[in-house]
């Protein structure tokens, strides 16, 4: 019943490995610039929260199939040539460093003043404050939501097979044009992704259990 | 029953000591509504000031001013002589000095707040040590050391692994005082930590507090518990309104009030109370 399927499932164990390497390297870039554009946006001047802002606004605003098209179309016309694979990478990272952005502010913006006032009024400041107060208790609020938001980022990959980069979705779409085993095919496929992502979504519950507070 | 002049700094000596926090016309408002009107208090070296009043008199917005936690727009606090915030030009007017003196001046008030503001994430020795480690510096053997001393000192020496979830409200408190404690402060603020207390909690953590004052610690100290204050103050200050209204030994501020306003006060809480 599922000989295509079979015959095929190293191509798409292939493509999923791909896709688990845009994703990995798109969160990172997501994550480092999610946490530099809420720190701009909490802690920076007036010029660089309004450039903050504008980028956030930008990149929620515009879906992110839009986005792919411009690296791929518009982008060479003003004599930028980025590699396909970079390209993917910087839109799907910056793209979700929006979301990121977002779920870092409000992790910090969620820890309780009393927590800051405690923490000054101990002589802290700086660094150190949200190093040694803030940071630890806003990592926890920001645990569910940032991983929420990579699993978007992983189902967020599948778009870039548009500019030609071959991940899990092309390598099915390919698979599918020779064999015509729609059913079959994107069956695995979905379910590959479902494992991806529900293999997220355990490690994201693990950690949760990990910083909660109270050793009972 | 302690009374305060019992101690070694109590009553007239206390106020013979040199000033520790000096607070000289400070004037706060939020918005347009203003809520200190030009306040001053001194409160000397080895003196427990209590500061009695009805709710939105301006208690613990005084209280935040004297570490900086609340900014103020005009008038100055010193803390051991030196101001606090803000450093006065030569035209007169205040410029606001860098975080990092503000908070080096903080370092050597302890405070501890209504709501305790424990640290969740870590347990409570660690708690308790965490600020001598990485602010004063502390080698963290020393800082164990003497954590564990102020947490045997204020009954929790059980709890030292414990997170602040584990313990009730009463410990949560306690361990938030010895926490002020271990950064061994000149001066230690106290605002309204009884207030989130149930009742049966209450005394576990006055009985800290007494035991500070019969070490002789400078302390301010926000509070509604009336009988406590009239037991441990050397001075009580009474605001309303956003201004102190009146201020004196206990003796005077309970048994022969001035002002009418802190007559009515009184008046209201022996409705409430048997004081």
């Amino acid at each position: 019943m599922f000989d295509t399927l079979a015959a095929n499932a190293h191509l798409l164990v292939s493509g999923a490995q791909m896709t688990l390497f845009l994703s990995a390297a798109s969160a990172v870039l997501a994550t480092a610039a999610g946490v530099l554009l809420a720190l701009i946006q909490l802690y920076g001047g007036l010029f660089g929260r309004a450039l903050a802002e504008i980028f956030l606004y930008v990149m929620r605003g515009v879906p992110l199939l839009v986005m792919l098209f411009s690296i791929y179309y518009v982008l060479p016309y003003v004599g930028l040539d980025i590699p396909p694979l970079a390209g993917g990478i910087l839109v799907v990272g910056l793209y979700f460093s929006a979301f990121m952005a977002e779920v870092f502010r409000g992790a910090i913006l969620g820890v309780q003043r009393g927590q800051w006032d405690a923490a000054r009024a101990l002589g802290m400041h700086g660094h150190r404050l949200m190093l040694i107060a803030i940071v630890p208790q806003a990592v926890r609020l920001a645990g569910p939501p940032y991983v929420n938001t990579c699993i978007m980022l992983v189902k967020g990959t599948s778009l870039v097979s548009i500019i030609g980069i071959w991940e899990l979705t092309l390598a099915g779409r390919q698979i599918v044009e020779r064999t015509l085993s729609a059913f079959e095919i994107f069956g695995g496929v979905a379910f590959l992704y479902f494992v991806i992502c529900f293999a997220l979504s355990c490690y994201g519950r693990h950690l949760e259990r990990r910083l909660r507070y109270a050793q009972s | 029953m302690h009374s305060r002049d019992d101690t070694p700094l109590a009553g007239s000596a206390a106020t013979e000591s040199p000033a520790e926090i000096e607070i000289d016309r400070v004037t706060k408002s939020f918005g347009t509504h203003r809520v200190l009107n030009g306040v001053s208090a001194t409160v000397r070296k080895g003196e427990a000031v209590f500061v009695i009043g009805p709710s939105g008199s301006g208690k613990t917005t005084l209280l935040r001013c004297v570490n900086l936690l609340e900014e103020f727009e005009d008038g100055e606090i010193r803390i051991a002589g030196r101001p606090i915030g803000y450093r006065r030009l030569a035209n007169g007017r205040r410029k606001r000095v860098a975080e990092r003196e503000v908070a080096a001046m903080r370092a050597q008030l302890g405070m501890a707040f209504q709501s305790f503001n424990l640290f969740p994430h870590m347990t409570v020795l660690r708690n308790v040590c965490v600020a001598p480690i990485r602010i004063k510096g502390v080698p963290p053997r020393e800082a164990e050391a003497l954590g564990k001393e102020l947490l045997d000192r204020v009954g929790l020496a059980d709890k030292l692994s414990a997170y602040p979830a584990n313990l009730s409200g009463g410990q949560q408190q306690r361990v938030a005082i010895a926490r002020a404690l271990a950064m061994q402060p000149k001066a230690m603020l106290f605002d309204e930590v009884t207030s989130a207390l149930d009742p049966e909690l209450v005394g576990e953590v006055l009985a800290v507090l007494r035991d500070l004052v019969e070490d002789g610690m400078t302390m301010m100290v926000v509070t509604h518990e009336m009988p406590f204050a009239r037991e441990l103050a050397d001075r009580i200050i009474f605001m309303a309104d956003g201004s102190i209204q009146e201020e004196g030994p206990p003796e005077q501020i309970f048994e022969n009030p001035q002002t009418e306003r802190l007559q009515a006060f009184l008046r209201r809480f022996r409705e409430g109370h048997q004081l």
